[in-house]
């Protein structure tokens, strides 16, 4: 359970990032001012919360007791 | 040693106790920080203009200026610090196991400083802050540097100092004192059995594995947010990243020198700090001066060969003109360091005192090149038909930046009167 949970909590955070970088953030483009802007606004903020769920990760393994 | 007595012993390292001699480095540390938040409070209150920081172009000032500098360096120091601490648990670096704790500590107190230093920069810091987390490039170098140093190194950093304390904290908690509720938080329910000791053993190695690449990327960030800009002679360069990495290792390797001699004297430890400590980072760090001085070389030598005009204006300023003094002056001490370590590796004869003199002296140099980068490119180097620009920092800025210095120096004490800042020994 453990790991299960661990390897899930990394993949989330690294599937949240990927999202919210690639598909959320402002655009990768530079022709138009709409290219500035995020196509969800805050979606920079999930980039950085994937980062921390993915981290969060190693916290739970060493912490976690279920499996005892 | 039986449960009983194992209870009754006091706390290790100093912890908990005060004597005179700290109580006078915490007073006069705070009276710094305080002085510097009320030059803060003044800057805040009247705006930048206290400062030396003016436009660009028509005003011919630097909009970046010490604090950008400053904040550089801080996130430079932190780079040696968790690189270090990473590399003792990936190639089991005994040796340096003593100064794991102190190097992961100073990651995270340079991180902090370094936030702080970029806050102190913006005329409106909540503003800054909401703004990137609502409407960030992440394709930008800026949004990079603060997702990838300020969150993810700043938050992997505090997670493995966390990871790596826990034993000792349930050690400590086990033990009658004041801070037993401290402690015991801290542990989490830790219990010292093989099972656990296997999953940090793994977990850390896992982490200081993700570290190394992130830390990587996080310090090349912040060379691209100078190196990318096209627009400004002396910025843009592919040198800028790696350039970034080595002197990052330089000032934070010269940092955790100083920082293993001073809790050596404070703490007698002799023993657990001892020349084989110093050996090998008076060595590694040896390695990246040598590896910086060769950057230096091959970018004065390509600015001079053939550059264009305002790249020429920007390089004589730097080497004859206004900023020559600091440009040869860190030059200077960084050969000056050079030669002693070299000397010192040559003839195999260690000694703190003058690792602790290179060590100063790197980070001296890294100072001096930190604002090297950041101001002239702003005052020599424009392409627009402007005249030269200059910048003076006022005595704000300077007070500003001693209290940084002073908030980590009791960061880093108080950090050693609630917690060993070497690990625990068995029986310790």
């Amino acid at each position: 359970m453990r790991l299960i949970i661990t390897i899930l909590m990394v993949l989330a955070g690294l599937t949240l990032m990927a999202v919210s970088y690639f598909r959320l953030a402002a655009p990768w483009c530079a022709t138009s001012v709409s290219c500035s802007d995020p196509t969800l606004p805050w979606a920079a903020s999930l980039v950085v919360l994937g980062i921390l769920i993915a981290i969060s990760a190693s916290i739970f393994y060493t912490v976690y007791r279920g499996d005892e | 040693m039986t449960a009983e007595a194992m209870t009754k012993r006091e706390l290790p390292q100093g912890v908990g106790t005060l004597t005179p001699g700290w109580l006078g480095f915490f007073a006069v540390a705070i009276i710094v920080v305080l002085t510097g938040l009320l030059a803060y409070a003044n800057q805040l209150n009247q705006g930048l203009v206290v400062t030396g920081l003016r436009d660009l172009g028509t005003v011919r000032g630097a909009p970046w200026s010490l604090y950008v500098a400053f904040d550089v360096y801080f996130v430079g120091v932190s780079f040696a610090g968790i690189s270090t601490a990473a590399l003792i648990r990936l190639f089991n670096i005994e040796k340096l196991k003593s100064v794991a704790r102190m190097a992961e500590l100073l990651t995270v107190v340079a991180l902090l400083l370094a936030a702080l230093a970029i806050m102190a920069d913006l005329g409106q810091p909540l503003r800054g802050i909401v703004n990137l987390f609502r409407y960030g490039r992440p394709q930008s170098p800026f949004f990079g540097t603060f997702a990838l140093v300020i969150a993810g190194y700043l938050f992997a950093s505090l997670a493995y100092l966390y990871i790596t304390s826990r034993q000792d904290a349930a050690r400590l908690a086990e033990r009658p004192s004041r801070l037993r509720g401290l402690y015991r938080v801290w542990a989490t329910g830790y219990e010292d059995t093989p099972a656990q000791r296997h999953r940090d053993r793994h977990v850390t190695f896992w982490l200081a594995l993700a570290i190394l690449p992130l830390l990587i990327t996080a310090h090349s960030s912040l060379g691209f947010v100078f190196g990318l800009q096209v627009g400004r002679p002396g910025w843009f360069g592919s040198l800028q990243a790696p350039a970034f990495v080595v002197m990052a290792g330089v000032s934070g390797i010269g940092h955790l020198i100083i920082l293993a001699a001073l809790v050596r004297s404070a703490l007698r430890a002799d023993r657990r700090i001892n020349l084989d400590v110093f050996a090998w980072l008076g060595r590694l760090l040896l390695v990246l001066v040598f590896t910086y001085l060769y950057f230096t070389v091959v970018e004065v030598l390509t600015t001079i060969y053939q550059a264009s005009a305002a790249e020429q204006g920007l390089s004589d300023a730097l080497l004859t003109g206004r900023y020559a003094w600091i440009f040869w002056g860190s030059i200077a001490t960084l050969l000056a360091a050079a030669a002693v370590l070299g000397w010192m590796t040559l003839t195999r004869f260690w000694s703190v005192g003058w690792s602790v003199f290179a060590g100063i002296f790197v980070n001296v140099a890294a100072v001096g090149k930190r604002y090297l980068i950041v101001v002239p490119s702003q005052t020599h180097g424009q392409l627009l038909p402007y005249g030269t620009g200059s910048y003076s920092p006022t005595w704000v800025e300077f007070v500003i930046i001693a209290g940084l210095f002073a908030l980590g120096a009791l960061m880093i004490g108080g950090f050693m009167k609630i917690f060993p800042i070497m690990p625990m020994e068995e029986g310790e």
